[in-house]
Order: structure tokens, then sequence, then C-alpha cells
């Protein structure tokens, strides 16, 4: 049974930080229900992430805290321990070393930390490490592009961001929709009309 | 006085079937004696009580075990210790108008005493004894004379009892109290100090200040958090949830459920049972045992009353696993629980300790010979 009195605690205490951390957590489905979540961190400062707001998907398993959260980005990404296909992590905390002190923030954290110390040796991503590893300038000018690509804050509202992707060829209704269902994201609506 | 009001009017037998003891006790009910219920505030006969119910009255302190002869309590009795024949000597010295025995001299218009015997009651029932308690201390006549400081004068003040009143907050009978009123204790803020029973006032002062401190470290508990559910501990809804679980290797607080949930964590989520489950969730330090307590610790020396405390209690349980012997135990010598047999023997364990291959000492558990025999391949 998942303790839904600390989800909601969590929640509230890192979205009361936000101003310092810039990490948000909000439940994705209707109200009262936890199980499905989107976290929301910046890439960090001095690393080809820098300026990016990566999304995350987070699923709590039913017996959360004492099973860790399923963790996987929803924004595309460029590093070694991050799928570029899937946004699949592969961080210890998120899997055998997880401990229930740990908090979605403090997780969230955590992926921040690895996003500015990726781990080559343990990849994820064998692609991105090995052009890690041989070539590190092509890799950070590919991470820096997918994170301007991906990753850019919009500052467009959402009438904005409609009428550009109605102005691309799609139609207004299957836009409209698509924006919400990913919750506002423009790039991920994108990706979503042209593959369906 | 006459001697109507001074009747007795009650007289009760009670024959021991066991013993065959004849115990023989004369109360003197006077509407003028206050009722011991009554100052204890637990009279549940009200209005209808054949005792007073008026503060002024005086009240009946007097010990009938000492009058009997033995007092279990001795010096430490919380009742007046008077002779009998104190009693009996009395009316001389008082308005001799009365047929009763028991007289005030003096100002005092009332009797002082709620308690009277008579000469052949007490003739009969003095005979068996051997040495009566007033014989070791003898007290002086005058001690009982007058109701408001009898005693006070000549009785060793390390013999009056302590005045529970003015231990509670405050005696209504003020400087008039026969009792001794306690040195105000530091600690509890109470009269309860006993001013010459030095092995008492040491004693109280032991007691309230280990109870004072239980007291701060169950506040200071309230505040503290589980870091699983985040909640405070002390504040969870239903009792079993109210108790911290202490780790045996480090000091951070969790609530006994959370931290039993996590180390009953199944394996199978990939989490090792060593290095993950059994260690602390916030420094990852290992502990083999948790302990349960409703209260926190704030020192190591309290920590280690604690732990020792729990064991010591476990101690005195039978495992369920040994069964009285016929079982097996998985946790063996290390077990908390009690290994004895039926008949209260002790489980006896020598333990084989082998010298392994790399010069390190191992402890051999159960070898059978069997194990060897089905190795052996016969030619």
């Amino acid at each position: 049974m998942m303790d839904f009195a600390r989800v909601q605690k969590e929640l509230h205490d890192c979205n009361k930080g936000v101003d310092e951390s810039g990490i948000s957590i909000k439940p994705k489905g209707e109200d009262g229900n936890f199980t499905l979540l989107l976290g929301t961190l910046p890439g960090p400062i001095g690393t080809p992430y820098e300026g990016g707001v990566f999304n995350i998907d987070i699923i709590l398993p039913e017996g959360y805290p004492f099973e860790p959260p399923k963790m996987k980005f929803a924004t595309k990404v460029w590093h070694p321990n991050i799928s570029s296909q899937s946004g699949a992590i592969c961080l210890d905390i998120l899997k055998d070393q997880w401990s229930p002190a740990l908090t979605l923030k403090t997780a969230l954290l955590s992926v921040q930390a690895l996003l500015s110390t990726p781990e080559p040796d343990d990849p994820q991503d064998a692609v991105v490490a090995q052009q890690y590893l041989r070539d590190y300038p092509t890799f950070e000018g590919t991470a820096r592009y997918w994170t301007s690509a991906f990753a850019r804050p919009s500052s467009l509202g959402i009438e904005d961001k409609v009428q550009k992707l109605v102005e691309m060829g799609f139609p207004e209704g299957a836009v409209r929709s698509t924006l919400e269902a990913v919750g506002g994201d423009e790039n991920m609506a994108l990706e979503k009309l042209c593959s369906g | 006085m006459d001697a109507a009001f001074l009747s007795f009017s009650t007289l009760l037998h009670l024959v021991f079937k066991r013993n065959l003891t004849l115990i023989i006790c004369f109360i003197s009910v006077s509407f003028r004696v206050l009722c011991k219920f009554f100052a204890h505030g637990a009279c549940l006969k009200g209005e209808n009580c054949e005792f007073s119910h008026d503060w002024n009255a005086p009240p009946n302190n007097i010990c009938t075990f000492y009058q009997k002869g033995n007092c279990a309590y001795g010096s430490r009795c919380r009742y007046d210790h008077v002779k009998v024949s104190q009693l009996l000597q009395t009316p001389g010295s008082g308005s001799s108008a009365t047929s009763h025995p028991r007289s005030v001299s003096g100002s005092a218009a009332v009797p002082r005493s709620g308690v009277y015997t008579t000469d052949s009651i007490l003739g009969e029932h003095f005979v068996s004894m051997s040495s009566p308690a007033w014989s070791e201390k003898p007290l002086s006549h005058d001690s009982i004379d007058d109701g408001g400081t009898r005693e006070s004068r000549s009785v060793d003040p390390f013999d009056r009892p302590l005045c529970s009143f003015a231990a509670a907050g405050s005696c209504p009978r003020g400087e008039n109290c026969p009792h001794i009123h306690g040195d105000l204790c530091a600690t509890c803020g109470k009269q309860c100090l006993h001013p010459f029973r030095l092995h008492e006032r040491e004693e109280h002062r032991k007691t309230c200040e280990k109870k004072q401190t239980h007291l701060e470290s169950l506040k200071q508990s309230q505040e503290i958090e589980c870091s699983v559910c985040l909640e405070r501990v002390l504040a969870k809804p239903t009792a079993a949830e109210r108790k911290f679980g202490i780790l045996s290797e480090c000091d951070h607080p969790f609530c006994v459920s959370c931290i039993r949930n996590w180390r009953n964590s199944s394996p199978a989520s990939g989490m090792d049972v060593n290095s993950t489950l059994r260690a602390c969730p916030i420094c990852r330090k290992l502990s083999y045992f948790i302990v349960p307590s409703v209260i926190w610790y704030f020192s190591n020396k309290e920590k280690e009353e604690l732990v020792d405390n729990y064991k010591a209690k476990l101690r005195s349980i039978d495992c369920k696993h040994f069964d009285f012997g016929n079982g097996t135990c998985p946790f063996g010598t290390s077990c908390f629980y009690k290994h004895a047999y039926r008949d209260g023997r002790l489980e006896e364990v020598v333990l084989r300790h082998l010298g392994g291959e790399d010069g390190e000492t191992v402890i051999a558990k159960e070898i059978r010979l069997s194990e060897f025999l089905s190795n052996m391949h016969l030619r």
C-alpha cells in the first residue's frame, strides 16, 4: 500500500523550494492520483545541458517508499547513462541502492547530478558512451544541440504553440489535444503528431 | 459527654477458618471523629456516614496494629503509634464525668481519638503477646494528651510521618497539623522531603530525578520525525505505531513499523539484503537488529540502557523456534530469546572453532559424520 500522505508531503515540500532548486513535481492525473507524476529539472550549469529544462516521467510503484520510483526522461537527452531512444536512466539509487529515506526530490537531484557527471564506463546508451570516450567534442556538440532542440524552456503561450504547429500543417483539433496530452511541450507534441 | 454518645455501637467478630484466629475489632462510632475516607476524598456514604465530614473534627490516626503489638511498618507507619496503656490511664486527667476511659484534658471539648478499648477485651487479647511494640521505644504519657499538638513535642521528629496533604499541595490544617510538613523538593516542586529521614530524602530525590529525565526525554521525543514516513513518530494515530525503531549501529530515528517494513522488503526487487535492506536508510550503516522503544534517547548511556532492557526482556521469553529443545533455532547462539528445556535446564552450546586455510578462525556449524561418510567412495 502506497503511503499517500508521504507523497503529498513530498510534493508540497519540493514545490515550496522550487525557486531554489528549480526542481518541481506535479501529478499527471486528476486530483488524488499520485501514481503518475511529472518532474521537471533544469540542466546543470557548466554542462552541455545548461539552459535546458528536462521533464521526467515518474511512476510510483505500490510499495513506494520501500521500492524505488520508476523514472525516465520524457525529454530527449544525449547522455551516456540515459537512453537516447527511451529515456531510461541508469542510476544505482533508482535500482538496487534505493533507500526509503530518499525522496522524489533527492532522486531528481541525483538525476541532475548524473547529468553533470556522466559514467561512460557503465553506459545505458552504448552509442553515446562510445562517442563520449572517442570524440568528446562531437559528443558535447550533440548534447548541446539536443538540449537546445528538445529541452528549451518555451516562453510561448499555449495559443502561440497551437498557432506554430497549425502553421506546420497539422489540424488544430489534433494539435490542441496532443499538446494537452504531453503537458504543453511543443517539441513532444510535434514528435507525437509526426509519429501518429 | 454522656455515655450514650460514647457507647460502642459496633462489635465485629471475625473468625478465620484457616488459622482460627479471633480478631476482635472495636470501633467507636462517633460523629465527632473525622472520616478516614472523607479525608482522602473517597467516602461513598456521603451524608449517611457515621463519621464526621467536617474538617474541624479531629482525625483518628491511631495505629491499631501497634496497639495489638505488631505493626509491620514500625517507625515508617503513617498512623500514630500510641500505647493502649496510655489510653487506659488517661481518664484520671480528663473530666471525670465520663464513663469512658479516654477523655481530653485542657481546652478541647471533644474526644480526640476514635479508638477506644476496654480492659476486658484488652486483658484477654494482650495475654498472648510476648513483646508489645511499645516496649521497645517508650513514649511519654503526655504525647497523647492534646490532639492538636500531641506527639509534636515529645516524639522523635524522625518518627513523625510526612503530611500527605502538604505533599500533594496544601494542608488544610496548616500550622496545627500533627504531621510533619516536608521540605520542598526542587525537582517535583512538592513538599515531600522528610526533614529528618535522610535516607528517604535521598531515595525520593533519586526517583524524582529519574522521573523528570524520563518526562523530558519524552517531551523531546515528541518532535522527532521518522525519515521514511516523514511524520512525527509519537504523533501517529495508533499506539502500536507510536514507537521508535532504534538501530543497533547508528543513531537515526525511524518508526518501528517503517524500519521493519524496509528490512522486511523482499530482496527480489534487486536490493541486497546485507548492503541495502539491513543498512540504515540514511547512513547505510549495517545494523543487525532493531530495538522498539516508546522513547528516544539522547545519550549513548540511555541507548545502552534501552537496548539492555529490551534484550533482558526477550531473554525471559522462551524461543518458539527452539521449542524447549524440540526444534532448532536458526539464530543459534545469537538468539535473543531463551533457549531452555522443559525441565528448566538452559541449552549449552560448545562452539567448535576451526582454523581455516587462510589462518582465520571459523566457527564450525553442526558437522555430522554422515556427511563425510556419504562422500566417501568405497572400493
